[in-house]
C-alpha cells in the first residue's frame, strides 16, 4: 500500500483565521469561547465558539465580491481551503486526478432560516433556495477554482463528517482513483442547530469542561479545516514539502442508540482499534490523543471507557480541544486533525481546559496545562457523530520510505449486486414495475407504502418519519432476499435526509420564537440518522457513511463501496438511496424550475421541451458482495465519477470503463439514462448517447420513478433487474426500438445539472 | 386529579406518537421508563417540552426529569404542585 502524506492544511475557527494564530492561542491556553455577536438568536447567552468575522469580512479574505450570494458554511470553507491549497502549492491550478470531499450538515441553513418567510411568500430570495442542501455548499466551494477537481462529493455524518471525508479521500487514493484528495469539513453556526442541541439539553450554560466530573454539556462552535492528502510519490513528484503522514484511520458504528453512545464505548473502541490496525502501530506507539471530548456527560464517560479498553494503564497524554474552539460539529474531524498535525509540527500538547476532577471510573487524567517541547511521533484523533458514527485518524511524523512501497495495486476484486429492494411510486418491495408499471401523472408523487407493522413495532415506530420506515423495511427486505451474510458496511445516499422533520423543526422554531421546541424532529433532521437506524436494526458495527451530494448522493455511496470492496477492506456492503419530499421544499424547488407545470405524463416527459420534471420519493437498498454466486443479479464491471468533464473527457472515461472490461461500444446492449423531461437535463443525456453510442437502445426509468436527489439509484437498480431477467420490457425503452433484446452489458449514465457525472458498467452473471 | 391523569395520558400518547395506544392502556402507577412503558431518554426530553408548553413548568436538566417521570401519577402530582398555567 502506498504511504499517504499530508502536504497542506488550512483552518479557521473561533481561535482565528489560519494555522499561526491557532498555534499561538493553543500554546498560550487561550479559549475562544464567548458570547455570540454575529448569529442573531434568542439564546445569545449560551457560550459558543463563533468565528469573529462577518460574512462580508470572510468574503474579503477570499476576494469574493461583496454582492455575490453565498452562505457562511461555504465562506468558512473557502477561507480554510485557500490556506491549505497554498501550502500544498495547488492554489494556481488544480491538476488532474484530484478529489474534493467536503463534510457538512447544516448546509445553507443560516440563510434558509433567515429567508424562510420569503421562500414561502415571495420571490425575493429565490437564489438562496438552491443553496440550502449540503451538496450545494460543496458545489459552490469547488466551482471557484482554476483547473478542475476530477470528482467532488459531500459527506454528512453529523459530527464525524470531516473525519469521514478524510477516510474516503484516503481510500480513493489507495484504490488509484485519484492521486490527491482535498478533504475536510465546514459548518457555520445556525439558529437551527443551536436550538436543536438546546432541545437535547446537552449545551453547557458555562464554558464546557471535557472529561471533568462536573461537566455539563458542550459549547457549539463553527469553522472549517481542510487537508491535502496524497501519496508520498505524488508529493515527491510535485516537489512539495511533506508535513506528516496519514498513517491510519477507521470508521465504525456503535449501533446502540440514536444519540447516546454505548456505556462501554463499543463504536469508539472499534474505531480506535481498527485505526491502529490499519497503521500497523501498537497502542503504546501513540504519543497523544486528541479526544472527541465534547463535555457532554455521555460522550466523555463512554469515550474514556473506550480509551481505557484500548490503552489500559499506559494511557498516553489526552486532551480535548473543544474548550478552545467549541464543538465545530461537521468540521470537528478536520479541525482537530489540523490541530493534531500542528501538535506534531510544533512539539506540544494542548491543555484540556477546565478539567479538575476525573469522572468516576476513569483512571486517566487529561492534562490541564499545555505541554511544550514534547517530541511526538504518532497522534490519534477521535471524531464521533450522532447515530454512533465513530471515526479515528492517526497522523505520524514523516519518515521517508523505499520507493517500492508506493506502488498502487491496480488489481480489482470483482463486485456483484446480490439483491435489491425498493419502495417507490411503483408497487413496493418487488419488481411489479417490470410487467405492470404504473405511469404517474402528477407533479408530486409519493411512494406506495407497504405494511410497516410487519417489520417495525409501534414502540420503535413512534418517532420515525416515513423515510426511516422505508429505509428500515427495504434494508430488512434486501437482507432477506440476499441472505444473512455478515454485512461489513452501510453506505447511504440522501440529498436532504428527513426533510419533513427538518421542515417541522424549522417551522416550529420560527413560529414559536425559539421556545418549547420538540427534540425528535431535530434529531431526525441529521442526514445520517437513516444509515444509523439501519445499523441499529441490523446490529451492524461496520463502516457507516452518508453522502449528501445532490443528484449523485447514491452514486457517491456506490463509489465508496466499490473502492473499499476493491481494496478488500470490506466484502459486503449495503448501498442505499433514500429521499422523501416535503410540502415546503416541494413548493420552494418548484419556484426554481424543478417541476413541470400542469399535467405530466410519459408523453410530455418524452417531448422534453419545457423545464422541470415530476417529484418522486426514493427508497432503494442494494446488497453488494465480492462473492460470485448464481443468485447475484449482475456484476459491476466499471465505475467512474467525474466533475464537470468536457465532452472529450466523458467519452474517454467511457472508453476506459469499456477497456477495463475488455468490451467495445458495440457490446453494450443498452444505455440507461436519467432522462426526466427537463429540456436541459435531457439534452445532456441525448447528446452523450448520440456521440458515444448512437446505435445503442436508450432505456429510461424516471418516467416510472420520478425525480429526486437519489433517483439515480433506480438507474442501477432497473439495469440490474433487466440483466437478471435477461430482458428489457418495452415500456422502459425511450424510443421505439426492437424490444426483444437480451441484455448482457448495460451502461448506466447519470448526471446532475451537467456538473457531476457517473458511468456504471453492469454485466449479466 | 383523575382528570389530570387522563389528560396527561392523552398528551403523552400524542406527543410521543404512541400509535394504537389508548389512555386506558397506560397504568398510571407503572414506571414510564425501562420496565413499564419502555420509554427512553429522548422521550424524557419530549416530556420536558410537554411540561413547559402545556403547564409552564421548566426543568433545568434532564436529570430532574428522572424523579418527575417515575410514573404518570407522580408526574401528575408534580404538575399539580408546580404548574404556572
Amino acid at each position: 500500500m502506498p504511504k499517504l502524506v499530508v502536504t497542506g492544511i488550512g483552518i479557521i475557527t473561533a481561535l482565528g483565521n489560519g494555522k499561526e494564530v491557532t498555534v499561538k492561542r493553543l500554546m498560550s491556553s487561550k479559549s475562544a469561547i464567548g458570547k455570540l455577536h454575529i448569529l442573531q438568536t434568542k439564546h445569545n447567552d449560551l457560550p459558543t465558539g463563533e468565528v469573529s468575522y462577518t460574512d462580508a469580512e470572510l468574503k474579503a479574505f477570499i476576494g469574493m465580491p461583496s454582492e455575490q450570494r453565498s452562505n457562511r458554511t461555504t465562506l468558512l470553507a473557502r477561507v480554510a481551503l485557500k490556506e491549505a491549497l497554498e501550502e500544498a502549492h495547488l492554489n494556481q491550478d488544480i491538476p488532474e486526478r484530484v478529489a474534493f470531499i467536503s463534510g457538512n450538515t447544516v448546509g445553507g441553513m443560516d440563510k434558509s432560516e433567515q429567508y424562510y418567510a420569503d421562500f414561502k411568500n415571495n420571490n425575493r430570495k429565490n437564489d438562496y433556495i438552491g443553496m440550502h442542501d449540503c451538496g450545494a455548499c460543496t458545489e459552490m466551494i469547488a466551482e471557484e477554482y482554476k483547473g478542475q477537481f476530477k470528482l467532488t462529493t459531500t459527506i454528512s455524518t453529523a459530527c464525524s463528517s470531516a473525519a469521514n471525508a478524510i477516510i474516503m479521500g484516503a481510500n480513493l487514493i489507495k484504490d488509484g482513483t485519484v492521486d490527491i484528495a482535498v478533504v475536510g469539513g465546514t459548518e457555520c453556526l445556525s439558529k437551527f442547530h443551536l436550538n436543536g442541541f438546546n432541545t437535547l439539553m446537552i449545551l453547557d450554560q458555562e464554558v464546557c469542561k471535557p472529561f471533568d466530573a462536573q461537566r455539563n454539556g458542550l459549547n457549539l462552535g463553527e469553522g472549517a479545516a481542510y487537508l491535502i492528502v496524497e501519496t508520498e510519490a505524488s508529493a515527491q513528484k510535485r516537489n512539495v514539502p511533506i508535513l506528516c503522514e496519514l498513517s491510519g484511520y477507521a470508521n465504525s458504528c456503535d449501533a446502540y442508540h440514536q444519540t447516546a453512545t454505548s456505556p462501554n464505548g463499543e463504536g469508539p473502541f472499534l474505531a480506535m482499534q481498527k485505526a491502529l490496525e490499519s497503521s500497523g502501530l501498537k497502542p503504546e506507539d501513540i504519543d497523544y490523543i486528541n479526544a472527541h471530548g465534547t463535555g457532554t456527560p455521555n460522550n466523555d464517560e463512554c469515550e474514556g471507557n473506550a480509551m481505557m479498553r484500548i490503552f489500559g494503564d499506559n494511557m498516553p497524554p489526552i486532551s480535548s480541544t473543544k474548550a478552545y474552539t467549541g464543538h465545530t460539529t461537521s468540521a470537528a474531524g478536520s479541525v482537530e486533525s489540523v490541530i493534531s498535525i500542528l501538535a506534531l509540527q510544533h512539539h506540544f500538547i494542548p491543555a484540556n481546559l477546565n478539567y479538575k476532577q476525573a469522572i468516576e471510573g476513569h483512571t486517566f487524567k487529561p492534562s490541564n496545562k499545555v505541554i511544550t517541547d514534547m517530541s511526538l511521533r504518532h497522534v490519534l484523533t477521535n471524531s464521533f457523530g450522532f447515530g454512533g458514527n465513530d471515526s479515528s485518524c492517526i497522523f505520524s511524523t514523516y519518515v521517508p520510505s523505499h520507493q517500492d512501497q508506493n506502488v498502487i495495486n491496480p488489481h480489482h476484486h470483482p463486485v456483484f449486486i446480490r439483491a435489491a429492494s425498493q419502495i417507490s411510486i411503483q408497487k413496493p418491495l418487488g419488481e411489479q414495475w417490470f410487467e405492470h408499471p404504473l405511469f404517474p401523472n402528477t407533479a408530486n408523487c409519493d411512494s406506495q407504502e407497504p405494511d410497516y407493522s410487519k417489520y417495525i413495532s409501534p414502540m420503535a415506530a413512534r418517532r420515525m418519519g416515513k423515510l426511516f420506515k422505508r429505509a428500515i423495511v427495504t434494508a430488512m427486505d434486501v437482507i432477506q432476499k440476499g441472505g444473512q451474510e455478515p454485512l461489513d458496511a452501510i453506505l447511504t445516499g440522501t440529498g436532504l435526509g428527513c426533510i419533513e422533520h427538518t421542515e417541522k423543526f424549522l417551522n416550529a422554531m420560527l413560529d414559536n420564537d425559539e421556545e418549547c421546541l420538540p427534540p425528535t424532529p431535530f434529531m431526525q433532521s441529521t442526514h445520517n440518522t437513516i444509515g444509523s437506524q439501519i445499523a441499529l436494526h441490523l446490529k451492524c458495527h461496520g463502516y457507516n457513511c452518508t453522502y449528501s451530494h445532490r443528484g449523485t448522493s447514491f452514486d457517491s455511496g456506490l463509489l465508496d463501496a466499490l473502492t473499499q470492496l476493491h481494496l478488500g477492506n470490506i466484502h459486503s456492503a449495503m448501498v442505499c438511496g433514500h429521499e422523501e419530499m416535503s410540502h415546503d421544499y416541494f413548493n420552494m424547488l418548484g419556484k426554481i424550475g424543478y417541476w413541470k407545470q400542469g399535467e405530466t405524463n410519459t408523453e410530455t416527459l418524452r417531448q422534453h421541451n419545457t423545464p422541470g420534471s415530476f417529484s418522486g420519493s426514493c427508497s432503494l437498498n442494494l446488497l453488494l458482495t465480492d462473492t460470485p454466486s448464481q443468485e447475484n443479479l449482475c456484476a459491476i464491471n466499471s465505475f467512474d465519477m467525474l466533475y464537470k468533464p468536457s465532452e472529450q473527457q466523458l467519452l474517454e472515461a467511457l472508453q476506459q470503463c469499456l477497456k477495463h472490461s475488455n468490451l467495445s461500444i458495440d457490446d453494450l446492449s443498452a444505455i440507461v439514462m436519467g432522462l426526466n423531461g427537463d429540456h436541459e437535463n435531457d439534452e445532456v443525456y441525448l447528446n452523450f448517447a448520440n456521440k458515444s453510442c448512437p446505435h445503442t437502445p436508450i432505456v429510461w426509468y424516471k418516467h416510472l420513478f420520478g425525480e429526486s436527489f437519489c433517483a439515480s439509484a433506480f438507474g442501477a437498480y432497473t439495469a440490474a433487474i433487466m440483466l437478471q431477467r435477461r430482458s428489457i420490457p418495452p415500456h422502459m425503452l425511450y424510443a421505439e426500438q426492437a424490444s426483444n433484446i437480451t441484455p448482457k452489458h448495460i451502461l448506466v449514465y447519470n448526471h446532475f445539472q451537467n456538473k457531476d457525472h457517473t458511468l456504471i458498467l453492469l454485466s449479466s452473471c | 386529579m383523575e382528570n389530570l391523569i387522563y389528560k396527561l395520558k392523552t398528551e403523552i400518547i400524542d406527543v410521543l406518537n404512541l400509535e394504537g395506544m389508548k389512555p386506558e392502556d397506560i397504568d398510571e402507577n407503572a414506571p414510564l421508563f425501562g420496565e413499564g412503558l419502555g420509554l427512553d431518554s429522548i422521550d424524557a426530553l419530549e416530556l420536558i417540552v410537554l411540561m413547559e408548553k402545556n403547564y409552564g413548568i421548566k426543568l433545568k436538566n434532564a436529570n430532574e426529569g428522572k424523579e418527575v417521570f417515575k410514573s404518570v401519577k407522580v408526574m401528575a402530582e408534580y404538575i399539580n404542585e408546580h404548574k404556572t398555567k
